[in-house]
This record gives structure tokens, C-alpha cells and sequence, in this order.
């Protein structure tokens, strides 16, 4: 009972999830990998949070290192990150056990990979109830029917006694929200869910992700690299880029007065429905920055159509916008302000683009 | 919906590549069961046309592509190929059909040979047909490269695994065009990767058709992807069409319930608006019993009694437009342009 | 550039690797089985194939003076000691490494071109030519093996007495032909099967739409990747040869009298075991470190390739 009150005093304290200065870096042979370099932000209990970014941006890495889920060796992190008040950055993986699946759960792109092939579904959904919840047998058997049906799954009785190869991807995507679901955590981490799937049941799977986030009150968090998914299933969007948090709104705002240069690439290499076909698309050119040598000024730069020396040499800060304190970004010159436009000027001015002059092959 | 027909074949002299009753089933086991993988569909493409071919996984678009090669050969049904029925062929003539179209797939690391340098991957099919001296072959080779943007002294010294995606990408489409191809089947070639380097590659794609006059066939399950690169789009359930329509037209007014399934299913990049009108409900079924009458039949908003008996015929409802369905979604306005 | 890319889209300049997602897998530094077992491997082929031309290795038939019964024991003068008749142990254990290691290396040899033959064959066309080659596998597997070997080199005895075009089969070619048989299933097996993976990846698909022919596509396309698999099998198979070679000679199977093998060593010495026992012991242990190596070299193989054993 105490721990009851305890724990719904902290709800009140603060944020869910504190993240102060998150650092991970991989020695590798080629040197030390940046993968995340100083990130921080909170999230709130409830709230969904999109983390957006090319591959290579590192927010599997982020999202991994809030989990504690990287591989030990060559693995050099720093910072803090704090669940619930309660210092979880630098606990150990026996530590952190008692963490997973009870406050944080954690579902993966390939849901096909992280089911075990020779193990019927209720089975993978009931043992780590008995396990860690200490239900009996039958009990866990019924959970696991009720948390198959929460996930919309039809005949869930006739699916427990399946194996993972008799369902569809989009099916076995929902087994795995299920057992992340099965002992009712605080936090889900959703990395790349619906990558793999079919448009049609990507749609799905995400208003089922929603559905039960709002039902249960749990904090989500969706990493992904497409814009269009984080949209109409987020309350606020992290975008990151080269291993730093280069912008961070809420999503109406974001959408609405995108800042980054590199949140506007990212949009508009979407494909829209509206435009008429053969519309050329706006692609960013080039790669994401080697993070073992990361550029010096923004990480952006060699990229960015605004950029001058000032972001090749210099590092933006991340800085609030003057009207919204709660959106931050890291950019001199923001889309939308004066020095922008200026920018922009410029670049009609000269006709040598920056893709050539970030050199060509 | 999801129904047979050709009445939306054209009569041209540029049709390149006419496909008939296209029938592909595969056994399942030794149970005497089949795949009914694709159940006799037809299109045609023209020369320099882009035709889309978009739906689920496992509504045969794949296979499809696969068929038209020839890998494996369909069980029924006629495929004309510039003036040549590839069903028709074996041995050495088939070889040398292939030749003439050419396929990029969707794993990008996987297509390339992980045991090779990627420049000799490239080369690959000249060596094949002995086509040019070794100077000219090079020369070629390199001059594909930088078209697609690689660096061939690097192609030269790196195997595929030291690229990323998007490079390999690229360099499929290298591979694939270094025999002078006049069709390119791509099977879901931007579907592993991120939407930026996914941009990057559908310009390349667009560049390089007008550059080489290529005919492209571009099957996808993003409908806002294949709308965009193709002048034409056909939609499959479950190993039939549903809707053939110039791609403007499909998006404006898809008369398809399923195409307007697909087209709501895609997440629009504004908040605003992301709010869904249509969610679908359910999976494919399997396509080992395929349902009887319109295939969309268990998941169609407007599935009537008819539906589940009589399969729908593919009928024009305005120029170009072609929908099999007995309860069209719109009532076709004429064609906008 | 060229003048299909718009500048804008120029690819950035080629980084050295895009900017690792997830940490690089580390070049793991190799065990001290491992490098034992190279070591020994390496330096006792060494000594085998140059043993005529080393000084401290006296030939196999030299015989040493004293020790009258049983030989001497290990000492400084003869390292393995001497057997009954006067030779050095450790000079016939090194020349019986050579005849030891040859006849297991040429029967894997023999065993990866059939098995890797049948497999690929079997992997790439499937339908009725995987039926028959499975039906091979599977009567090969069912065949007791150390049973077969023998009948099979006691029958080469009978069929080359009146068979003169088998002159050529000396009894070293007999015994490897028939442990070659014993290598092939395994391997047939692990290569089916991953042809028949390999077939469904794209860049096969990939070259048999360039229109290559199938041999091509098999032997340049496929078993490039089937190398990893083939060679740890290999590994472990040399070793099971090697001491099926040493269990035949020891049933008296052995190459022709007087030419020292481990088997024919540990066979000729064996009844004088309680009173010389380095003449058997040391050929015993040449092979347990042997096979041991060979064993230890296919695991480590195994596990950085990543290939599951297929019941060898």
C-alpha cells in the first residue's frame, strides 16, 4: 500500500523519463562511434513520443541505451536517465531485469525474428507472467488470451496454441505488442513496428499502439524514419540527426512551424498523394556524417542548402523558439526566420548548390 | 472487384509487353493443395510507359514480376515480350530474352553477390554475353557507375556489404542496366529504405527512364510511392485485379473499396489531417482458398450478396479507368483532362 | 557528375562506412585452443613432409642399440623412447603423421568435390535430382560406416586380383576412397541445404535473369558462399577420418606392412603395453591432439561463420 502511494507521488513529481545529457559511444576498430552524443529531454507519463531520424541518426541506439539494452563490451556511456525519478542509466543488466517488462517494454521492427520459431504463442506470452508476476499456470494462460484479444487478434484461444510461422507479420507484430503489454509497463518503446509491415497494417498496428496507450496511461515511444508515421500518433516529435536532438516539439507545433532545415528535408522527401505523379521529389542529398569523425560545426552542414561557414565551423546550441518555449532546435539559421531568408537569397543568388560543394564522386 | 477481364487491354503497335490470364500456383507440400498466387490477370505496358503495380503483401505483385521473366515460368497464361511469346521459349532464345528486360529487387544487400567486388557484379553480365573487348566493357561499366552516382574506384575495391542501402540500390540499378534493357521490373525497390535515400533513388529511377527511354514496371505497396513514378497503376487483391486507372485518376477517384482502403492506410506527414476515415479491418485471406466471387469480398464495406457468388469483370466507368467491382465507390466523373 | 543527377543530389562524397548504427562486430582475437591447434597442426605437418632432411629425425627403420626385450624408454636418446624392435618411436610417429595426414586430407578432398557436387546439383534443381541425391545421403548415412570401409577394402583386394586396370589402387587409395564415402554425406547434406537458401536470394535470382546458365550461376554465384560451410565441415570430418584411418589399421587394415602409420603403430605395439608403454602412448596421443585440433579448428570455424553442424 505504501509503495502504492509512493509510487503515484512520484507520478505527480515529475516527467516519467529524464534524460540529462545521454551519451554512447562504441569503441570500434575504426575508432569511437558517437553514436549518441548529448541528448536530453523528458517525456511525460501518458505521453507519446516520436523519435525521428535516418538510419545512422542514432535513435535505435538512443532508444536502446534508455532500455539498457547494448551490448557490454566496447560500450562507453554517460549521462543520466531517469525512470520514474530513479536513476536507471548506470544500473547492470541483472538490474535492470526487474525494469523490463514491468515499467519498461521494448517491441522490435522484425517481428518474426524476435518470436521464438519453436514455441507456441501462449506459451511466449505466459511465461514471463509466471515468471515475473508469479501467476500460476492457469492464470497466465487466461492473461495471455485476455492481452490476445486486447491486441484486436480474432480466435485468440485457437492463436495461443499456434506457432509464429502460422501467422502473418502484421499478426505476429501484435503477439509481440501483447508480451510487451503482459505485465503492464509504464513505458513502451516501439522501435521501427511497423517498418516491415504493409501499409494497411501498419495503419492498423498503429491505432492499436494509441488505443492501448491511452487505455493503460502508458508513456510510447515510436522510433522511426518517417515523418508521416510519428504524425497522427505522437503528442510530441524528437528529431535527431548525427547522434544529437537537432529539434523537439510538439507535433502540431512541429509540423506547423519546423525549424531544422533537417526536419523540412526529411518532410518533403515524402512522397505526397496530392501532387500529380512524376512530381520530383525533394531528396536530401548525401549520406548521414560518419559519426567517428563528426563535422566540427552543425552535423548537418555538408547537407543543408542554408549552410555557411558560420554552420560549417560552428555548433548551433539547442535553443528554445521565442514563442514556444517547449520547442527546442539546434540551427542559426531556422526555417522561417530572417536569417533564413537570407539564406535562401543567397542561394538564388549563386547558382553552385551546396551538393557540389560538399563534393560530388 | 478483384476480378478477371481484358477489356482493359489497349490495341497499339508500342505495346512492349502484353501479359494474358496470367495464372501462378504453386503446390503446397505434397498435400495437393496450391497457392493460387496469381489468378489470371492481364495488362500491357507501352513503350516508356510506367505502370504501377501495387497491394499487400501477398496479393501476388511479386510474383508477378517474377513470372514475367520467367522465374519461375507461370502455370497458365501468355506473356508477349517485344514481339515474343515468352512461354514459348527455352534454352538459349530465353537467355537472350531476359536479356531485353531486366529486374531490381527489394533487398538491395542481398541482390548484390556478398563474395564480390561490386564493380565486378556490375560487369557481370557483359562477361555473361561476351559483349564488347575488356576495354569497352570497362569503360561501359564505369560510365554506368557515375551515372548512378558511385564512385567506381571504390566499386572497384569494396564488396557490397561496405555500401549502404541506398548505394546498393543504386548499384542493382547499375547491374541492370549495363544489357541495354528495355523494361526494368522493380520489386519494391524502396521499400528498405529510409524515405530520404527513398526519394534519392525514385529521382534516379526517373532520370535514367528518360535517359535510356527504359519501360518500367514499378511494384510497390506504397500507393503514394508507385503514384508518384507511374503513369498508369494497377491494383491487386489476392492474385487479381481490382483497379486499372491512369495514376491521377486512381487518386482523385478510386472506385475501388480496396483502393481506397490502400490510398486512406497511408500515413499523411501532417497532423492535421491524420485522423483516418477508413480503417480496414482483417488481414489477406489466404490465398490457398481463396474467398469465391470478389476476393475483397470479406473485408469490403460495401460486399453484397452478389459479391460472394460472381466474380466482377474489369469494366471501363470513365476513359482509361478500369474497375472490377459490382458496387463501384464513386460514380466515375468523366476523365478530368 | 553526370548529367542525369541534378547537383543537389550528387551523392555526398563517400564516407568510409555510413555512420555505424550499431556497434561494428569486433574482430574476435583467437583462442588459445585455436592457436594451439594451428600451432601443432602446422608444425607437425612441417616435420611429416621434411622429416628426410631434419637431422634430429632418424628414419623410421633405423634401429637403436639396447633396451633388449621392450626398447628403451623416453629418454634424450630416442625422445619417445624405442619398441621392440629398436626404432624410434618418435621418428615413426612423425612418418606415420605424413601417411596419416595424407590419407585423411585427399579422402575430405574427395568428399568435398563429390558431396559438394551432389549438394549444389541437388540444392539448385530440386524435384526428382534432389530426390535421388537424398536417397544417396540417406543410404550413405544408414550404411554402418566402419563397416563398410572394411568390407570395401577387402572386397578391392579380391576385384584387383583379376582386375589389372586397378593396379593404379594401392592400398592408400583404397583406404581413402572408402573413408572419402564416409565424408560425403555430411557434406552433400550442409551444401543442399544451403543451396537451396542461397537459390531464393536475389542476387542469384538476380544473375539467372542476366541470363546466365546454370552452371554459371552454381559455380560462380553459389559456391563462393558455400565455402565458409564447406571448410568447417571439412574440419571436422578430417578429424573423424583420421581416426577412422587409425581404427582401421588398427583392425589391420592398415597401409602395407612396415610402413608406419598411427593406427598400424599403435596396433603392432599395443600387447606390450604394461611394459613399454610409450610405444603405444605416443602415437595415441599424436592422434588425440590431431583429431583434438582438427575438432577445435572446424568449432572455431564454425562459430565465426556461424553454420549449424550438419551430423557428421
Amino acid at each position: 500500500m505504501s509503495d502504492l502511494i509512493q509510487a503515484s507521488s512520484r507520478d505527480i513529481a515529475g516527467p516519467l523519463l529524464e534524460l540529462t545529457d545521454v551519451t554512447t559511444h562504441f569503441q570500434t576498430e575504426r575508432g569511437l562511434v558517437r553514436a549518441v552524443d548529448g541528448v536530453s529531454f523528458t517525456l511525460d507519463r501518458g505521453k507519446a513520443l516520436g523519435i525521428v531520424g535516418e538510419s545512422g541518426s542514432g535513435k535505435t541506439i538512443l532508444s536502446r541505451s534508455i532500455m539498457g539494452l547494448l551490448p557490454p563490451r566496447g560500450t562507453v556511456r554517460g549521462g543520466s536517465v531517469r525512470f520514474e525519478g530513479r536513476e536507471v542509466g548506470n544500473l547492470g543488466r541483472n538490474e535492470m531485469r526487474s525494469v523490463w517488462g514491468k515499467e519498461m517494454a521494448m517491441i522490435f521492427q522484425d517481428p518474426m525474428t524476435s518470436l521464438n520459431p519453436v514455441m507456441k504463442i501462449g506459451k511466449q506470452i505466459a511465461e514471463p507472467l509466471q515468471i515475473h508476476l508469479g501467476m500460476t499456470k492457469q492464470n497466465a494462460w487466461a492473461t495471455a488470451e485476455k492481452l490476445l484479444t486486447d491486441v484486436r487478434i480474432p480466435e485468440a484461444k485457437r492463436r495461443l496454441e499456434q506457432y509464429p510461422h502460422e501467422m502473418s507479420g502484421g499478426m505476429r507484430q501484435r503477439v509481440m505488442i501483447a508480451i510487451a503489454l503482459a505485465c503492464g509497463p509504464t513505458a513502451l518503446f516501439a522501435d521501427e513496428p511497423t517498418t516491415a509491415l504493409d501499409v494497411t497494417v501498419q495503419a492498423q498496428i498503429l491505432d492499436l499502439l494509441g488505443e492501448q496507450r491511452r487505455e493503460r496511461n502508458m508513456s510510447l515511444v515510436l522510433v522511426t524514419h518517417d515523418l508521416g508515421v510519428v504524425a497522427g500518433h505522437t503528442d510530441e516529435i524528437a528529431v535527431m540527426y548525427g547522434g544529437k536532438l537537432v529539434e523537439k516539439a510538439g507535433t502540431k507545433r512541429l509540423f506547423t512551424h519546423m525549424k531544422m532545415p533537417y526536419t523540412e528535408a526529411l518532410l518533403q522527401s515524402i512522397p505526397k498523394l496530392e501532387d500529380p505523379s512524376h512530381t520530383r521529389l525533394h531528396a536530401i542529398a548525401g549520406r548521414p556524417p560518419d559519426l567517428v569523425n563528426p563535422p566540427k560545426g552543425c552535423r548537418f552542414a555538408a547537407r543543408c542548402a542554408y549552410a555557411t561557414d558560420q554552420c560549417v565551423n560552428e555548433e548551433p546550441p539547442l535553443v528554445a523558439a521565442a514563442d514556444d518555449p517547449t520547442h527546442l532546435y539546434a540551427c542559426w539559421y531556422p526555417v522561417g526566420s530572417p536569417e533564413n531568408d537570407a539564406a535562401k537569397e543567397r542561394l538564388a543568388a549563386t547558382p553552385v548548390s551546396v551538393g557540389t560543394a560538399a563534393g560530388g564522386n | 472487384m478483384a476480378g478477371t477481364g481484358t477489356a482493359h487491354l489497349r490495341d497499339s503497335d508500342d505495346v512492349l509487353l502484353r501479359v494474358e490470364n496470367l495464372v501462378v500456383e504453386f503446390p503446397v507440400g505434397r498435400t495437393g493443395l496450391k497457392v493460387n498466387a496469381v489468378s489470371g490477370i492481364s495488362f500491357d505496358v507501352i513503350r516508356g510507359e510506367t505502370l504501377g503495380l501495387v497491394g499487400e503483401s501477398g496479393c501476388g505483385k511479386s510474383t508477378t514480376g517474377r513470372a514475367i521473366m520467367q522465374l519461375p515460368r507461370p502455370t497458365s497464361g501468355s506473356v508477349r515480350f517485344e514481339g515474343n511469346e515468352l512461354t514459348a521459349l527455352s534454352g538459349d532464345p530465353m537467355r537472350e530474352a531476359r536479356t531485353r528486360m531486366q529486374m531490381i529487387f527489394q533487398d538491395p544487400i542481398s541482390s548484390l553477390n556478398p563474395r564480390r567486388k561490386v564493380r565486378q557484379v556490375v560487369m557481370e553480365p557483359l562477361n555473361i554475353w561476351k559483349r564488347g573487348s575488356a576495354q569497352e566493357r570497362s569503360q561501359k561499366v564505369d560510365s554506368i557507375l557515375e551515372q548512378v552516382g558511385i564512385d567506381p574506384q571504390r566499386a572497384a575495391e569494396s564488396q557490397a556489404h561496405q555500401f549502404s542501402g541506398g548505394q546498393c540500390q543504386r548499384i542493382s540499378i547499375a547491374r541492370s542496366l549495363v544489357l541495354d534493357p528495355s523494361l526494368i521490373i522493380c520489386d519494391e525497390p524502396v521499400s528498405a529504405l529510409d524515405v530520404s535515400v527513398q526519394a534519392q533513388v525514385l529521382n534516379l529511377l526517373e532520370d535514367l527512364k528518360k535517359t535510356y527511354g527504359l519501360t518500367l514496371i514499378f511494384i510497390a505497396h506504397d500507393l503514394a510511392v508507385v503514384k508518384n513514378i507511374s503513369d498508369r497503376v494497377a491494383v491487386m487483391y489476392l492474385g487479381k485485379l481490382c483497379e486499372v486507372a491512369p495514376s491521377d485518376d486512381l487518386y482523385h477517384h478510386p472506385m475501388h473499396h480496396y483502393t481506397r482502403v490502400l490510398l486512406d492506410s497511408i500515413p499523411v506527414p501532417d497532423p492535421a489531417v491524420a485522423v483516418r476515415k477508413t480503417a480496414i479491418e482483417g488481414e489477406i485471406p489466404s490465398p490457398v482458398a481463396p474467398p469465391p466471387g470478389c476476393r475483397f469480398n470479406t473485408r469490403c464495406p460495401a460486399a453484397q450478396d452478389i459479391c460472394r457468388t460472381q466474380e466482377p469483370q474489369l469494366r471501363e466507368l470513365a476513359a482509361g479507368h478500369f474497375v472490377a467491382c459490382h458496387f463501384p465507390a464513386e460514380t466515375p466523373v468523366p476523365n478530368p483532362r | 557528375m553526370t548529367a542525369t543527377l541534378t547537383p543537389a543530389e550528387a551523392p555526398a562524397p563517400a564516407a568510409p562506412e555510413p555512420a555505424a548504427a550499431a556497434p561494428r562486430k569486433k574482430r574476435k582475437r583467437p583462442t588459445f585452443g585455436m592457436i594451439f591447434a594451428v600451432t601443432f597442426l602446422v608444425g607437425l605437418t612441417f616435420l611429416a613432409f621434411f622429416a628426410d632432411y631434419l637431422p634430429f629425425i632418424r628414419y623410421p627403420d633405423d634401429k637403436i642399440k639396447g633396451g633388449a626385450r621392450y626398447g628403451i624408454g623416453p629418454g634424450w636418446e630416442a625422445w619417445f623412447g624405442t619398441e621392440k624392435l629398436g626404432r624410434d618411436v618418435f621418428a615413426r610417429c612423425i612418418y606415420g603423421a605424413k601417411y596419416s595426414l595424407q590419407i585423411g586430407v585427399y579422402a575430405t578432398i574427395i568428399g568435398l568435390i563429390a558431396g559438394g557436387f551432389l549438394g549444389v546439383l541437388a540444392g539448385y534443381y530440386r524435384g526428382w535430382v534432389d530426390r535421388v541425391v537424398s536417397i544417396i545421403i540417406d543410404c550413405l548415412l544408414a550404411i554402418p560406416a566402419l563397416l563398410f570401409a572394411i568390407l570395401l577394402v577387402n572386397r578391392l583386394d579380391d576385384v584387383k586380383e583379376t582386375a589389372e586396370w586397378l593396379n593404379w589402387l594401392t592400398r592408400q587409395w583404397q583406404i581413402v576412397l572408402a573413408l572419402s564415402i564416409l565424408a560425403t554425406a555430411p557434406l552433400a547434406r550442409i551444401v543442399r541445404a544451403q543451396t537451396m537458401s542461397l537459390r531464393e536470394r536475389e542476387f542469384v535470382l538476380a544473375a539467372r535473369s542476366l541470363g546466365a546458365k546454370p552452371a554459371r550461376v552454381m559455380f560462380r554465384e553459389i559456391l563462393p558462399s558455400l565455402v565458409p560451410a564447406m571448410l568447417t565441415v571439412a574440419f571436422t570430418a578430417l578429424s573423424i577420418l583420421i581416426a577412422s584411418e587409425g581404427a582401421l589399421a588398427f583392425l589391420g587394415l592398415g597401409l602395407e606392412i612396415g610402413t608406419p602409420t598411427w593406427g598400424t603403430l599403435i596396433q603392432e605395439n599395443r600387447t606390450k603395453i604394461y611394459d613399454a608403454w610409450w610405444a603405444t602412448i605416443f602415437p595415441c596421443l599424436m592422434l588425440f591432439l590431431t583429431v583434438l585440433s582438427f575438432n577445435i579448428i572446424g568449432d572455431g570455424l564454425s562459430r565465426r561463420f556461424d553454420i549449424r553442424q550438419a551430423g557428421v
